[in-house]
């Protein structure tokens, strides 16, 4: 293992993470999350590029197919050892993520997959979030619209897109975000509003708020 | 009469020994508990801009004057709703020695959320566990005691229809408010975000915002702009701001989501743990059946139509016949006593004739309108919000007034336009941004009300044709669906979604309803009538020093070049500012001046053709001004003016253009 292992690591995990938000990541949002100096952000970035690992343009960096591997595959080994330290050693769920951050690169491909068929092969870390498999793929789950959905049926809410913060933190206080489970209740024809009954109370929903809800 | 709120809360906090605020979510029966303790006595105030409102009044109990403050319902405390933000807003400026927290028994865990919120606000609570009732028909039974506990402040059961328990509550909350010392609270979210709000909290305490830091600390963290700003503009503000960002993304990085989501949710759990652990499980709502016909299509539909043909009829037969009936006796009673004093004390002269034609014909006009319609109007809607009727409405029709980038609780509105526009528009208050109350509002000013139906049954129906006459409404109909479709096109802003709690059918209080009602009303009186006032003494001056004629040669390339009317058939059309139904009976009038008694019959003074596009610009150009007066309260007298001279403007285009095609295609 090269000594720069972690370090490399610890870019591709943040590039990774940065990527769901802004696609590419611009080198001084990098340099933020990392919490170092532009400067050294962009000799390193230089390097990934030189290995390979991630593609550098003007407009910032994304990853490549293979640094997009290897940066799935530290996501793998973080959320592994978090429910190793909740599940086995008894950590809370908020204490794990820094000390998930010092193992995420000290475990061997072989330790890892021992972890892993010890804990039974977790599909979520503690917070919930997906774990992908060993060759990095996350395990597909069919996500739709809540608009999508028809009259009984019932479903999990994963995430609410809704780019207007006023909304979104209205919907919040109403109790739908994410992970809270939904029934439809009623859905009006030719694209009229639903029905939904979340936590014990019923709300009638307009079509073009119920999309930007997704569920599974 | 809508006062300041800065003034109206600091006066009741002067002349009282304590002020309560009556908080809660919507549909809590809220303002069924506010009008069991208070009497008559209430004044409504808004804040500058905002259209939700206020309602105070004092009452007393045992030795003591207590002012009570009802705020809006709302579902939170934050800043995302006009409801939210006035709830908070009068909490923060009037500093209530006690917040009485109203929850719905049959809902604990979604009612608790904004307790929360007032928890963490750091004032004096009591809560009220309203709807037990309610909530021991569905078998949930609360252990009020645990729940005290668990929260920290008194909790009281009670049942706001029949007044069980309010003596109760306000003793409990005379008590806690004279506690003098600081209360703490026991509740706490998640460690490390408590950890959080602590940090923020610290940097926060050594300046004074006026608010508590906590408070403050939670929502910055909540990403909360009104108060980011407020602390923003303080020395060293910027450095806490920053602060603030730092930690908020130590929290999104730690639970991968945003900070402010984080906290709705932690709140939420906090809410639902309490709940728990004070009632046993709750069965999953059971769907009212009944209700359930309003909102399914096949069955709600019919159901819509028949109510709308209901308050349609109402206002319309039910209106006419009130209106009629007033006028009459206005004639007979009141008319003569009041010409007769004016012109004792003035003489005959203009003057005289002027006072006469504002303090008779003005109010009359205002009567006219106001109790036939504007009343019955407030009624009806009042039961239809108060029994939950409206929400499964709104849920119909939302697809519908989506197109005119509106949702479905504009429809009543709508409708009722056709009776009357005055409480149409004052009805558009249920919608939440200012671009859908413009676009309902212009709408509603292109819907006949039934003094314009008047014009189009008594000029184009009785002399030309019923065939004619629907083809007016036709014409209507399909202008107002352009019109709203063409302004949610040109309007900056995006529709808002509907979002909207559908809550279970509960009966009416009728004694809520008048009261509603009656304030509604009082408010609309307060606007309309001096405008309506000043409005006809202003036409009255033109046509009795006789300038309404000089009008006559400027209007006429309008009124007899493009329109083809005669003009003085112009004229009558600025009197229909007053009441619409002036025209025809200022053109019946005027026929009879020039041509004789038996000018009665309107077609030896206009073609069938000219009766058409006369009735049509009518019906399109500029409300009456009472309509004019609450659009000016209402909207701005900007956004006023702006519709006036769409509607005129449209009204010129639109007569015009069926003037030519009927001449063109011998049509009439």
């Amino acid at each position: 293992m090269e000594a720069d292992t972690p370090r490399i690591e610890e870019y591709l995990e943040s590039i990774y993470k940065l990527q769901q938000e802004q696609h590419p990541v611009s080198t001084s949002r990098l340099a933020e999350h990392l919490k170092l100096s532009a400067p050294s952000v962009s000799e390193m970035v230089k390097k990934l590029a030189n290995k390979r690992l991630v593609n550098h343009t003007e407009k910032g960096v994304c990853l490549t197919d293979e640094g997009s591997k290897m940066a799935k595959r530290v996501v793998r080994r973080h959320r592994l050892s978090e429910r190793l330290l909740t599940d086995i050693l008894g950590y809370k769920w908020d204490e794990v993520h820094d000390e998930a951050c010092r193992l995420e690169h000290a475990i061997s491909p072989q330790m890892e997959e021992r972890i892993a068929r010890s804990l039974g092969n977790p599909k979520t870390c503690p917070h919930g979030h997906p774990i992908p498999d060993k060759d990095g793929v996350f395990l597909k789950e069919k996500v739709r619209r809540l608009s999508e959905l028809k009259a009984k049926e019932k479903a999990i809410i994963v995430n609410v897109f809704e780019e207007d913060p006023k909304m979104l933190q209205y919907l919040a206080s109403l109790g739908l975000i994410p992970d809270v489970s939904i029934l439809v209740e009623e859905v009006a024809p030719f694209g009229g509003p639903l029905i939904v009954c979340v936590s014990g109370s019923r709300y009638a929903l307009g079509r073009e708020v119920a999309s930007k809800i997704k569920v599974k | 009469m809508a006062l300041s709120c800065h003034g109206a809360l600091r006066e009741i906090k002067g002349s009282t020994d304590f002020t309560f605020a009556l908080a809660g979510n919507p549909n809590v029966g809220k303002s069924s508990i506010f009008n069991r303790l208070t009497g008559m006595g209430v004044v409504t105030a808004n804040y500058p801009g905002k259209t939700v409102e206020l309602n105070l009044a004092t009452t007393n109990f045992k030795e003591l004057r207590i002012g009570i403050i009802d705020l809006p319902g709302s579902y939170a405390l934050g800043a995302v709703s006009e409801d939210q933000w006035v709830a908070r807003r009068a909490v923060l400026d009037c500093k209530p020695d006690v917040a009485i927290m109203i929850l719905d028994a049959t809902n604990l865990a979604r009612n608790l959320y904004m307790l929360i919120q007032f928890i963490d606000l750091g004032i004096p609570i009591v809560a009220a566990l309203n709807l037990i009732d309610e909530a021991q028909k569905r078998k949930i039974i609360i252990d009020s005691v645990e729940l005290s506990r668990l929260l920290g402040i008194p909790v009281v059961k009670t049942i706001a229809t029949t007044g069980s328990g309010l003596d109760d509550l306000i003793q409990k909350a005379v008590d806690t408010a004279k506690i003098k010392e600081d209360i703490r609270y026991s509740l706490h979210y998640g460690e490390d975000i408590e950890t959080n709000i602590k940090k923020l909290e610290e940097k926060l305490r050594p300046h004074d915002f006026g608010i508590n830091p906590r408070a403050l600390s939670i929502m910055l963290l909540e990403d909360d702009t009104e108060f980011i700003d407020l602390v923003a503009k303080h020395v060293n503000g910027m450095s806490i701001i920053e602060e603030a960002k730092k930690i908020s993304r130590e929290i999104e990085e730690l639970h991968g989501e945003t900070t402010p989501l984080r906290i709705a949710r932690e709140r939420h759990g906090l809410a639902g743990s309490i709940a728990s652990q004070v009632q046993g499980d709750v069965a999953p709502m059971a769907s009212d059946k009944i209700w359930a016909l309003t909102t399914s299509p096949l069955t709600g539909m019919p159901i819509l139509v028949g109510v709308l043909a209901v308050i349609f009829s109402f206002l319309f037969y039910g209106g006419d016949w009130l209106s009629t009936f007033l006028s009459s006796k206005w004639a007979t009673y009141v008319s003569p006593v009041i010409d007769g004093t004016v012109f004792y004390v003035f003489g005959s002269g203009h003057i005289g004739k002027i006072l006469v034609w504002g303090f008779d014909a003005g109010i009359l006009a205002a009567l006219a309108v106001g109790i036939p319609y504007v009343l019955t109007f407030y009624f009806m809607l009042a039961f239809l919000e108060d029994s939950g009727y409206l929400n499964s409405v709104a849920f119909l029709t939302d697809r519908l007034m989506h197109k005119f980038g509106l949702h479905g609780r504009a429809i009543i509105p709508l409708v009722a336009g056709a009776g009357c526009n005055v409480p149409a528009i004052i009805g558009t208050r249920v919608l939440a941004t200012m671009r859908e109350r413009t676009i309902a509002s212009t709408l509603i000013t292109l819907v006949p009300c039934s003094a314009r139906t008047a014009v189009i049954l008594g000029a184009v129906s009785l002399f030309v044709g019923w065939k004619p006459a629907v083809a007016i409404y036709l014409i209507i109909l399909g202008l107002v669906f352009l019109v709203g479709v063409g302004l949610n096109k040109i309007m900056p802003g995006k529709s808002t979604g509907l979002v909207m709690e559908m809550f279970p059918f509960r009966a009416p209080i009728m004694s809520n309803i008048l009261k509603k009602t009656w304030y509604r009303f009082k408010d609309f009186v307060f606007v309309a009538f001096p405008i309506v006032l000043f409005g006809s003494m202003f036409l009255g001056g033109l046509y009795e020093t006789g300038y309404l004629w000089k009008l006559a040669s400027p209007l006429s390339p309008v009124v007899e070049g493009w329109l083809g009317l005669p003009a003085v058939a112009g004229l009558t059309l600025i009197f229909a500012v007053l009441r619409k139904e002036l025209a025809l009976q200022l053109l019946v009038t005027l026929a009879m001046v020039m041509y004789g008694g038996g000018a009665k019959n309107l077609l030896l003074f206009m073609t069938p053709a000219q009766l058409f596009v006369y009735a049509l610009v009518n019906t399109i150009y500029i409300p009456c001004v009472a309509t004019i007066a609450v659009l000016g309260r209402e909207l701005g007298w900007k956004r006023a003016s702006g519709i006036m001279f769409f509607t005129i403007t449209l009204a010129i285009l639109v007569g015009g253009i069926a003037s030519r095609l009927i001449g063109y295609f011998h049509l009439l």
